[in-house]
């Protein structure tokens, strides 16, 4: 095995432990902004991923996933947290 | 690179100014567009030009006034800083979280902020929120006064080091992107600020 | 190996350690804030590290600059998201006070309230 995947295993055993803590934290709670954090981590988390795999393959046709996958990510956590705001605000 | 720069050309030629605003902003819309694409052909650079526009005119985008200067040794200098203490202060929150996560404490402080262009506020905030261990919880844009939360803070002496971060960061990008007036007028503020300073510890020796 | 293959190999494993501390952080810090830190900063880092890391093993420049765009775009919104995290979990009141040493936001906002009634009264 040439160093090069050592390095490949070591990124996807670490990122996946990475998900792995966010999910416990995401189902744990305890507050909502928590949760919201954990799912932008998560989908941040994602987009490292798909990086990694990038790099793997040599292959730029999953770069358009990439940025694709970060956009969606920021404008879904941005209007989730938004909404959130808007509701503490209903409480009074 | 330079957008339109107004060293002291206040009431001079308004509407071209927009018009180079709004230039540069098309031609960044295009240039994302043809980055986008992967091959800048004439056809894609048009229809990129075209989209831009059509853009443009659909949502309306507010006009911004660019009142900015790129100095591009500050700039690469202000890129450096910022990848540092983005590092550093990552290892930092690290070490935290492995060793003494429950140590963790925090704190909000108030900076009055000594520039009072809107672009450099902005541009300050999401710097200092960039890095791990500060974030701006609020701006208070009358009085130009960031609130910002910063970790792990333990101590008054770490309070004042966050402050002085804060204050530094600023600096260096009024140093890096403001105008000629911005400058000017960020060091008679700092001046004003400093001699309420030692007004104060004179009060407080007292 | 080549030179790009050694720089993706420090590269990758850095940034995903830098994912993972930050993880580990999102898990154990006791306070919201805390965690907001945590789980925004060092991914961004780590994204940022592993794009650059993935740019060595591609054949093409033009398609590293699609990696280029990708962490510009993480750099623009990574700060965004982190302020709207901070500044809806503050006016949700989801701050544990106890773990901030000074709080000189909730001073200011005392002390605008004291005004107002004061012009009230």
């Amino acid at each position: 095995m040439n160093p090069l995947d050592y390095a490949y295993t070591v990124t996807f055993v670490l990122l996946g432990a990475a998900v792995l803590l966010t999910l416990y934290r995401l189902v744990r709670g305890p507050s909502v902004m928590d949760r919201l954090v954990c799912l932008n981590a998560v989908s941040v988390l994602l987009v490292t991923f798909i990086a990694v795999e990038v790099a793997l393959r040599g292959d730029h046709a999953y770069i358009g996933l990439v940025i694709t996958f970060a956009l969606l990510g920021f404008i879904g956590s941005l209007t989730a947290a938004r909404f959130a705001e808007r509701r503490a605000h209903d409480r009074g | 690179m330079s957008a339109p720069s107004d060293a002291g050309a206040e009431p001079g030629r308004p509407v071209r100014r927009q018009l180079l605003g709004r230039l540069v902003m098309a031609v960044w819309l295009t240039l994302m567009w043809v980055i986008l694409w992967g091959d800048a052909s004439p056809g894609t650079v048009v229809a990129g030009a075209g989209v831009a526009a059509g853009c443009y005119y659909a949502a309306r985008l507010p006009h911004l006034p660019v009142r900015l200067r790129f100095r591009p040794l500050r700039i690469v200098l202000l890129i450096g800083h910022i990848a540092v203490d983005m590092l550093v202060s990552s290892v930092r929150v690290a070490f935290h979280a492995l060793w003494r996560p429950a140590q963790m404490r925090g704190a909000i402080v108030a900076v009055p902020m000594r520039t009072d262009s809107d672009l450099l506020l902005v541009m300050v905030s999401a710097g200092l929120s960039l890095i791990t261990g500060s974030l701006v919880i609020e701006l208070n844009r009358e009085e130009g006064v960031l609130y910002v939360h910063g970790t792990p803070v333990s101590s008054e002496r770490s309070v004042r080091h966050l402050r002085r971060q804060v204050r530094r960061t600023e600096e260096r990008f009024v140093r890096a992107f403001g105008t000629q007036r911005d400058i000017d007028e960020f060091e008679r503020e700092e001046q004003e600020l400093l001699r309420a300073d030692e007004e104060n510890s004179e009060e407080e020796t007292r | 190996m080549t030179a790009g293959d050694i720089a993706t190999a420090v590269l990758l494993p850095l940034g995903a350690a830098f994912a993972f501390t930050g993880t580990v952080g999102l898990v154990r810090f006791p306070t919201l804030l805390g965690r907001v830190h945590a789980a925004t900063k060092p991914d961004t880092v780590a994204l940022v590290l592993v794009l650059a890391g993935a740019a060595f093993q591609l054949p093409d420049p033009r398609v590293a600059a699609w990696l280029g765009l990708a962490a510009l775009f993480q750099f623009l919104t990574a700060p965004v998201l982190a302020q709207t995290f901070g500044r809806v979990a503050y006016s949700r009141g989801e701050i544990s006070t106890g773990h901030l040493i000074t709080d000189e936001l909730a001073d200011a906002v005392e002390r605008s309230r004291e005004d107002d009634d004061g012009d009230g009264g």
